[in-house]
């Protein structure tokens, strides 16, 4: 249900912006996107400080904490290299373009500056479809591997955008490791594309 | 950080002022926020000067670029959690 109430979002959404359809409430909603997503955290915030004994849980894994950021990192970086040896472009290219992570807005406006307008474009659309996707791949990857996992599509949008969908799906011990991945994976992406453009 | 603090100040209404019967009211407020936050981002793309053009022309590009990285990162957090966080209850049904 969640799924296909995200499509339609997308889809009407498209739709208006494409058609230029004017009305108060969509210049509402366009406007005021950072006060939505400033509810969306304070809700999630009380779904997590509902849980009991949930930040005790949390401590027990020390710095296993880190291996979901790391292993998406190195999962994404790795990926980046292998679509440059299948277009055949410049290894630090893929590997910028694929450290966006999901942050398409950063990854597309920092990569166009570092890298052209059309690796701009490559940047911004593949880490936009990776957020999109992660809607429908989150469910899938909760009921066939296991909750730690349904975090890695996401990857720095798991600290916001996709947390919902992670709330729905798994428990909220992940949601938790959700949010610290995606801190830790926003810390790596604008790094990682300037490091990538200086090698 | 204004969103951790904002998410701070949730988790200490959540822990301290919340009773069981609006749980189901926040998860609705989340989904209806994310839901708005899709469409805005819908609204965007539709107003961006070539959108239409661009993915015609880098879409199965970019598609590449979302998948072969998705999927490794996939299969290396699922790996690297099988073997070192033993977390019960990590596969389940739809709440």
């Amino acid at each position: 249900m969640i799924v296909i109430l995200t499509f339609f979002a997308l889809v009407f959404g498209l739709f208006c912006g494409l058609s230029g359809t004017e009305s108060e409430i969509i210049r509402f909603i366009s406007k005021n996107s950072d006060m939505i997503l400033y509810i969306l955290m304070f809700s999630v915030g009380i779904s997590i400080g509902m849980h009991n004994g949930i930040l005790k849980k949390i401590r027990q894994y020390h710095l296993k904490i880190l291996i979901i950021p790391l292993g998406i990192t190195a999962g994404s970086i790795l990926g980046g290299l292998l679509c440059s040896l299948i277009l055949k472009l410049p290894l630090n290219q893929g590997a910028a373009v694929a450290s966006g992570m999901g942050w398409y807005s950063l990854a597309g406006v920092t990569i166009s500056r570092l890298g052209g307008a059309e690796l701009g474009s490559i940047a911004f659309m593949s880490n936009l479809m990776r957020e999109f996707f992660s809607f429908f791949l989150i469910p899938i990857i909760a009921a066939k591997l296991n909750y730690c996992t349904c975090i890695a599509p996401a990857a720095a949008t798991s600290e916001d955008t996709t947390l919902p969908v992670l709330l729905k799906y798994t428990d909220e011990e992940t949601v938790v490791l959700s949010v610290l991945n995606g801190m830790l994976c926003s810390f790596f992406v604008p790094i990682l594309i300037t490091f990538f453009f200086h090698i | 950080m204004k969103i951790f603090i904002i998410m701070g100040i949730g988790i200490l209404i959540g822990r301290f002022l919340m009773i069981g019967k609006l749980k189901k009211w926040n998860e609705r407020l989340a989904m209806l926020c994310t839901l708005l936050l899709i469409f805005s981002m819908g609204v965007m793309l539709g107003q961006k000067e070539n959108f239409i053009s661009e993915l015609s022309s880098l879409g199965l590009k970019s598609f590449l670029f979302f998948l072969i990285p998705t999927v490794v990162s996939i299969i290396f957090v699922y790996i690297l959690t099988r073997r070192f966080i033993d977390k019960k209850d990590t596969k389940g049904n739809d709440k």
